[in-house]
């Protein structure tokens, strides 16, 4: 690949880089081969890339001084969070450093009279929520995977909420970035809403660690709902599913979770996480808000439903069962990897205006039912987004062939739609074409803002946009 | 005379024909923001009026795509049809500012101009999906697309909002809309000081009652809307039942809290407008003061109310919870008195001052010196001739 091809550091550079960066860290720089085989790899089946040395940082001024020093000797620097991502994003295509913010994980300060909280960037999505346990409130935001703050961010994340409580990109309300001539930078202050110049917040969510290094993350947090309710509910078809869906979102049902999973997908997370669903196209479902608002808002939906070829729901109002289901949805990539021995997942996310849905949806499973791969379909389709877990084992080309074929389809399906070829996984540098052919002259908008705010090219060099 | 281009084509023609002459351009819809932001001198208006009408709107898919010319009246109108609206109750600023109506949509979202709603919903910002624009490069580009999530690459369309046309010149917008509110029951209380106000304002978000209006409005302003004392409002919306079982939640809560006696309105919604448009600063009473909006965290609202009401002859009101306040000081009143006043907390943006004065102070909040360096890297790209709307924003922004 192109990538690959990619000038890396020269070895005197390296070894002056490394000087200094053990000179600093001491035994938290590391150049063992386990450990950097762990930085250059994420969740998917993109293959590997590994970083020259990773360096774990405790505080920003020790972020800042570590960007020094890269920048001094012109050594990439890719931050990593918790590794996670799926396409490609923490490669260390150019080689370099990895910069790895999980030891940042402290909780800075809790705000429950403004509904906000600042976190250092490797605090994970749960152990924010842990530590949030007695306050009434809660972050919303939850990617499948136990995944760093300062990475979601990055990555601009969402998760099973996101149609009631957005993503990232509407959540985060300031960052503390290290620019990559390590100066300090506060996007925001803590208030609401920042009328002071361009939002360089809304530009670092979803940078993908090209632009900056995020340290710090303020965020909204929301009261915990008075009613919380959940219900499994089965259909005939996978029309059915999807059509109650449409129908849920365009008569403004303010539904905090709606999630599709199809029948081979039941078989999974039935088998992985020993459910005992009945195997067809399932809607998992959560209301949020007063009693009233939440027993209203299921009676709709449930008539909906119905309405469309429903087997009946099944409710949970109990925290444990609730927890245990949505367990289950997070697991679902796992569950699929789990159907065959030795395989990994490639996960496509396209995302469609939420009408050409079922139209999307139906023509992917005609598609995938041809296929020789197993191909379990499980969605946030109240934000149009839906994945195929395509179930791979990367040593066998023929099985990556069939993969890539059957996600070109889908894209092109989905642009064809007016959809985009990524609704939250982001563009690493798996999804480097498929930007330019959504985007065209924007890439090049792109471009020149990261050679701007990057001039050295040393931010996560390779992603996102090609130089 | 304006230039007046007919179609994209003939703003990205006209936007290169000013590089090739050097000369800089006020980028402009209807005009009736003219005055907020920086006084600025261009050499010519290039005016996006004839850029008019709705492209495309399915209301079935809560997205409507629209030319930036078009007006904000014949887009609530479409959309009113449908019974739907923009989420973020977007102001109307005219009176305020004597301009003639409340202008395009271009204009809305260069802004960024939002409302009551916009704690609980979001900002004009959170419903721009997509828009198309002509660089100060002249180069037609696209960002955003017409899907409520995606991720590909850095969000331009959320950069270009609020970017008050010093980057590029927006010529098409995509926007998420929503279905309007059923209902809507506002709980009045009256009387009450700013700082009990604003914490019962503050403890009914976390009660889960799901507000989409938190007002607090001290006895110095209330007589400019017809009433007699301080007024804190708290607005419910949704379908009938729900919110009236909501409704029913707040009152015990409040009573509890020991407020006074609640008041029940139904139609209340002119009030909430002439909250969102700043009305009890519009009135020939208060001509020739200043009108600031201050956004902070909502906990330190009572305690900046506090100081604000400690200088001479400053009025003011609290929106969103206490995250947002207006603010009206007698000219006399310096820019730097009334900043210093603040004490740091939040951002004060001068919204309504005479020209003179947007040319010699700052109207938007100065920034930190990194953050400023940042946002001059960023006009450099999308305009590195400076030619859309020079100083806008900030000398040399
Ligand atoms: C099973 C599974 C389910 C998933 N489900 C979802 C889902 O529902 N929704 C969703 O959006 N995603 C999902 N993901 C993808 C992934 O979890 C998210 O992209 C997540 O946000 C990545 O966070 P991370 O901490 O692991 O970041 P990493 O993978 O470590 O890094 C991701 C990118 O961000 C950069 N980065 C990380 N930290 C920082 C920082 N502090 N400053 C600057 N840049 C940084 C990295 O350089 C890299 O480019 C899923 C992944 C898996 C494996």
């Amino acid at each position: 690949m192109a990538e690959a091809a990619a000038p890396r550091p020269s070895p005197e550079r390296l070894t002056a880089a490394f000087a200094a960066l053990q000179a600093l860290l001491g035994d938290r720089f590391s150049t063992a081969v386990a450990v950097r085989a762990h930085h250059g790899k994420d969740e998917s089946y993109h293959a590997p890339f590994d970083p020259d040395g990773v360096a774990f940082a405790r505080s920003t001024e020790e972020v800042s001084a570590i960007v020094n020093i890269c920048a001094d000797h012109r050594v990439p620097i890719i931050p990593f969070g918790t590794g996670t991502s799926l396409e490609g994003h923490v490669a260390a295509l150019q080689g370099g450093i990895s910069l790895d913010l999980s030891g940042m994980d402290r909780i800075v300060s809790v705000n429950p009279d403004d509904l906000d909280v600042t976190v250092e960037a490797g605090v994970t999505r749960k152990a924010l929520n842990t530590h949030l346990r007695d306050t009434g409130l809660f972050f919303p935001i939850d990617p499948g995977a136990n995944a760093s703050l300062g990475g979601m961010a990055a990555t601009r994340a969402s998760g099973t909420n996101a149609v009631r409580y957005g993503t990232m990109r509407e959540n985060v309300l300031a960052l503390t970035v290290v620019l990559p001539d390590g100066r300090v930078v506060k996007t925001a202050r803590r208030a609401r809403k920042s009328a002071a110049g361009y939002d360089l917040t809304r530009l670092y969510v979803g940078s993908e660690g090209t632009l900056c290094v995020i340290t710090e993350v303020t965020v909204r947090l929301y009261p915990i709902p008075e009613a919380i309710s959940a219900a499994v509910c089965a259909f005939a078809d996978i029309k059915g599913a999807v059509d109650t869906v449409i129908a849920t979102i365009q008569q403004g049902v303010p539904v905090a979770r709606i999630e599709l999973l199809d029948d081979v997908q039941i078989d999974a997370i039935n088998k992985y996480s020993k459910l005992d669903l009945p195997v067809a196209p399932t809607l998992f479902l959560e209301f949020h808000g007063s009693k009233a608002g939440v027993a209203e808002q299921a009676e709709t939906v449930e008539a909906i439903a119905k309405d469309n070829g429903a087997r009946g729901f099944r409710w949970t109002t109990q925290a444990e069962e609730r927890t245990r289901l949505w367990q289950a949805r997070h697991d679902a990539a796992y569950a699929a990897a789990a159907l065959k021995p030795g395989a990994k997942f490639w996960a496509t996310d396209v995302c469609v205006p939420i009408s050409r849905l079922t139209e999307c949806i139906v023509e992917t499973k005609k598609d995938v039912a041809l296929s020789f791969i197993p191909c379990p379909i499980v969605g946030h389709v109240g934000d149009g987004n839906f994945h195929v877990a395509m179930v791979v084992d990367p040593t066998r080309p023929e099985e990556i062939a069939e993969a890539s074929r059957l996600n070109d389809r889908l894209i092109l399906r989905a642009l064809a739609m007016n959809g985009t070829c990524t609704g939250e996984h982001g563009v690493g540098y798996g999804k480097l074409d498929f930007l330019v052919a959504e985007h065209g002259e924007a890439v090049s908008v792109m471009r020149t803002l990261k050679q701007a705010l990057d001039p050295l090219n040393i931010m996560n060099p390779g992603k996102i946009v090609r130089l | 005379m304006p230039l007046i281009p007919q179609d994209e084509a003939g703003v990205q023609a006209a936007v290169a024909d000013a590089l090739s002459r050097g000369t800089t351009l006020a980028v402009e819809g209807l005009g009736t923001k003219r005055g907020i932001g920086r006084a600025m001198q261009a050499g010519e208006t290039l005016s996006l009026r004839a850029l008019s009408g709705i492209v495309t709107y399915e209301p079935e898919e809560l997205i409507l795509t629209a030319q930036a010319g078009t007006t904000r009246d014949v887009i609530e109108a479409t959309l009113a049809q449908r019974g739907q609206c923009l989420a973020f109750e977007p102001p109307d600023l005219s009176a305020l500012l004597g301009s003639d109506g409340p202008g395009t949509l271009g204009g809305m979202v260069a802004c960024n101009l939002s409302g009551p709603r916009r704690f609980a919903a979001g900002a004009a910002r959170d419903f721009v999906l997509g828009l198309r624009a002509v660089s100060g490069r002249g180069e037609i580009f696209k960002a955003g697309g017409r899907v409520v999530k995606n991720v590909t690459g850095y969000d331009l369309a959320k950069l270009l909002t609020g970017s008050h046309g010093t980057l590029a010149v927006l010529t098409e917008l995509t926007l998420k809309v929503l279905p309007a509110p059923e209902t809507a029951e506002t709980l009045v209380l009256r009387g009450l000081p700013d700082a009990p106000a604003l914490s019962l304002l503050r403890g009914s978000i976390a009660l889960g009652v799901e507000p989409t209006g938190l007002a607090h409005v001290p006895g110095l302003a209330a007589p400019s809307l017809g009433e007699t004392g301080a007024l804190t409002l708290f607005r419910l919306e949704g379908p009938g039942p729900s919110v009236r079982a909501r409704a029913e939640r707040l009152r015990g809560w409040l009573a509890g809290q020991g407020a006074p006696a609640v008041e029940t309105r139904d139609n209340v919604a002119d009030l909430w407008r002439a909250l969102r448009d700043a009305r009890p600063f519009a009135g020939p009473d208060r001509r020739d003061d200043l009108v600031w909006r201050l956004s902070l965290p909502p906990a330190s609202a009572a305690a900046v109310g506090a100081r604000l009401a400690a200088l001479p002859g400053v009025s003011f009101f609290f929106d969103w919870a206490g995250g947002l306040i207006w603010a009206a000081t007698p000219a006399r009143l310096s820019v730097e008195t009334f900043r210093a006043a603040l004490q740091g907390a939040g951002h004060a943006t001068l919204i309504r001052a005479p020209e003179a004065l947007r040319a010699s102070v700052p109207v938007f909040p100065p920034q930190a010196d990194g953050i400023a360096a940042l946002s001059r890297r960023i006009k450099e790209q999308f305009d590195p001739r400076g030619i859309l709307n020079p100083g806008r924003m900030e000398a040399g922004v």
